[in-house]
């Protein structure tokens, strides 16, 4: 049955692997993280974001979106434990107290990186956890960054939606 | 619920401080006229909106009432038109959200039975209501320039010297010549230099929230000044559940209530209803009487009937050359080329804005590209910045299906039934779409843009119609000067008198009509008080309060 529905419609087929598999948020309630699993996050988004250590100001821009999706939106810090939890648990020690070559390691080799991730892994049976991780805490992340000043920064943007600026500048390209 | 308590008693209540609203409260306190003005939502200071910014770029709608339910409707139609982000509660209404995009209407808006056998005519003219759109624009503070060769004759200079057309306009104005369409200036009520007491505008690029209070809104350009003139009360947090009326079908007050769901009741000579072309219709729907078994003011069955907006398209292309979007929040040039077209039998009249601010925001770029690390921020930035962006504002005809009723199922926060708003669009309609998404495509591909596509329909946060004004009770809801056919002292100001509605946004010609009635109010209420009537025919004070 399945290879007919494959053969015949591969785009239905993946949409109802998607629908049926794809992991979700669950509907759990908002709520605060602890300051090591913050801590945790944060040492995660700065290899995603900018492959690098954050500074004060870009790492609060992290703090503040997931503080804000954890407190606001039901899922959200279920997600972020459980990304915190797998993080520390496969480094051995507190994620944050690695060096960052050794967070770069640890991310490609469980392929954390690899956030497009295909349909047909939905239908595997193991690594749902990192699963997870992938399709929806490091996206959730990426976005949350780059919707942050620190997304008009790589731009080139000092003054963007939000912050008021020089009015003229729209006039001209930017230096 | 019942009314427990007799609070006030004024002269001219005002139901509702947005555009309409705002302005005849100023128009008539500055002529010492006593004013109360109940507002359903709150204030919402200028101080506030630096935290409003903030959240309006995380994608909150700070606009939002805190009650919950007050906001509920249903909708049905072939287009779901949705109350959500199109309107906003508190001193200042829509003009705290609106784009503050000011256009006149053209001569040929106002006489379309005559011009091209559809619709109706308004029942006032261009040249009537032209002295009133000068005022509007000193009083709103509107920058532009004349440059608009299709636009009617006007008295008056801008108030403001114009914005200066965007870098991204430079590309849209090489395209526009060489296909012989005309791009000029976008007249804007925000300002272009510090005026009446506001700053200049500082490009926050959130105009649905200005911070700086650059964006004209009647909290800051006329209701403070009418409670500066001491005869001007707003009463906030006060929604207006019905009118009620005397034996001689008079309004004798209106029953209103606040969070606390507690009734009272305000006592007034005049009543004018400035809720917005959904909560006017609703409010005289909700006021059904022995006299008025239909709804208030609506023997002529009109009421909450042709509900028109305007359907609205963007067109997009991506170009080679970097165009800095997104560094201002509002649009700078337009075309009003089409405004008036000829075949206006056939097919709606559109009007072009070339968007400043178009395509995916580096927050929706990065989490899609699949780079990471460094490499993510180099796709994010080489990725932004390539999309021009057309959008467009079609014509709707009138169309007596289209509605604003009363829900059969579903009450807001009082217990009262919600709105429930049909809405669809037909042939006329999809015919201007289509052609404005022809003449978009072609600029787009007169710039060398690639993967042009159009997006999806949408509309405009205009809700118009819904109390039309005419000359005929039988069809039209409110006079010429807004007074209602069927109640002497009740007046409907506001985006529902409007008979036909053009391509272009409404709020210009909403404030022009309010000055106007405020005018004829202010002549008549002074008449009667003198004990004298004015009878000159077609003058704003025609026709005393009887």
């Amino acid at each position: 049955m399945l290879t007919l529905l494959l053969l015949w419609r591969p785009q239905r087929l993946a949409r109802l692997v998607s629908r049926r598999f794809k992991p979700r948020l669950d509907a759990t309630a908002p709520g605060v993280l602890s300051t090591r699993e913050m801590e945790t996050i944060v040492a995660f988004a700065a290899v995603l974001v900018e492959g690098r250590e954050l500074d004060a100001q870009e790492a609060s821009y992290v703090v503040e979106h997931v503080t804000d999706k954890a407190g606001k939106t039901p899922g959200y810090l279920a997600l972020y434990r459980k990304t915190a939890g797998l993080l520390d648990r496969l480094a051995g020690a507190p994620f944050s107290s690695l060096s960052l070559e050794r967070r770069i390691g640890l991310m490609v080799q469980h392929r954390f990186t690899e956030y497009d991730v295909r349909i047909r892994e939905y239908l595997l049976p193991w690594g749902r956890e990192t699963l997870t991780v992938r399709a929806l805490a490091v996206p959730d992340l990426i976005r949350g960054y780059y919707f942050s000043p620190a997304g008009w920064a790589a731009v080139g943007y000092r003054a963007f939606p939000g912050r008021c600026g020089d009015l003229m500048r729209y006039t001209s390209a930017e230096a | 619920m019942a009314a427990r308590e007799e609070v006030r008693e004024t002269e001219v209540c005002i139901i509702g401080a947005g555009a309409a609203g705002g302005i005849m409260a100023l128009e008539l306190a500055r002529r010492g006229i006593r004013v109360v003005v109940l507002e359903s939502g709150p204030r919402h200071d200028l101080a506030r909106r630096g935290d409003y910014s903030r959240r309006f770029v995380k994608g909150e709608n700070p606009w939002e009432s805190p009650l919950a339910g007050i906001d509920r409707h249903t909708t049905g139609g072939s287009v779901g038109y949705r109350l959500e982000w199109h309107r906003a509660r508190g001193v200042g209404g829509s003009t705290l959200h609106w784009e503050g995009t000011a256009l006149r209407l053209h001569t040929d808006d106002f006489r379309m039975r005559t011009l091209h056998g559809m619709a109706e005519d308004w029942p006032i003219s261009y040249e009537e209501i032209e002295p009133y759109y000068g005022k509007a624009e000193r009083a709103l503070g509107v920058a532009g320039t004349p440059d608009d060769p299709w636009a009617s004759p006007r008295s008056t200079a801008f108030p403001l010297p114009p914005f200066p057309m965007s870098f991204s306009d430079g590309f849209f104005a090489g395209a526009c010549r060489k296909l012989g369409i005309a791009l000029h200036h976008l007249p804007q009520a925000r300002n272009s230099l510090a005026y009446g007491g506001r700053s200049q505008c500082r490009a926050c690029g959130t105009c649905h929230v200005c911070p700086t209070g650059a964006k004209a809104s009647t909290d800051l350009t006329h209701i403070p000044q009418a409670e500066a003139t001491g005869h001007a009360d707003v009463v906030t947090d006060a929604t207006a559940l019905r009118l009620e009326v005397d034996r001689s079908s008079r309004v004798r007050s209106v029953v209103y209530a606040g969070a606390d769901r507690r009734e009272r009741r305000l006592s007034a000579r005049i009543f004018v209803v400035a809720a917005g072309g959904v909560e006017t219709a609703r409010l005289l729907l909700l006021s059904a009487s022995p006299d008025f078994p239909r709804g208030l003011a609506n023997r002529s069955g009109l009421v909450g009937r042709y509900f028109t907006s305007h359907p609205s398209i963007d067109v997009t292309g991506r170009v080679a050359a970097r165009v800095y979007p997104y560094r201002i929040g509002f649009s700078t040039a337009m075309s009003g080329q089409f405004a008036v077209p000829r075949d206006r039998q056939r097919r709606g009249a559109f009007f072009l804005e070339f968007l400043n601010s178009a395509g995916p925001l580096p927050g929706q770029i990065a989490p899609v590209s699949g780079a990471w690390g460094t490499a993510l921020g180099q796709r994010v930035k080489a990725e932004f910045g390539r999309t021009l962006g057309i959008r467009i504002y079609a014509e709707q005809l009138p169309d007596n299906s289209n509605t604003v009723t009363l829900s059969a199922g579903v009450t807001d926060y009082f217990g009262n039934p919600a709105p429930h708003i049909t809405y669809g669009i037909g042939p006329y309609e999809r015919a201007a779409l289509e052609g404005a998404r022809e003449v978009a495509v072609k600029i787009l591909a007169a710039l060398g843009a690639e993967g042009i596509r159009s997006g999806a329909l949408g509309y405009a946060a205009h809700q118009l119609g819904t109390h039309r004004m005419g000359s005929d009770p039988a069809q039209s809801v409110v006079d010429a000067n807004l007074r209602a056919h069927d109640v002497p002292n009740l007046y409907l100001v506001g985006g529902g008198c409007f008979v036909t509605v053009s391509a272009s946004p409404p709020t210009l010609t909403i404030a022009a009509l309010a000055i106007r009635t405020a005018e004829h109010l202010a002549e008549v209420y002074r008449g009667q008080g003198a004990g004298r009537r004015s009878h000159r025919s077609g003058s704003p004070a025609a026709g005393a309060i009887r």
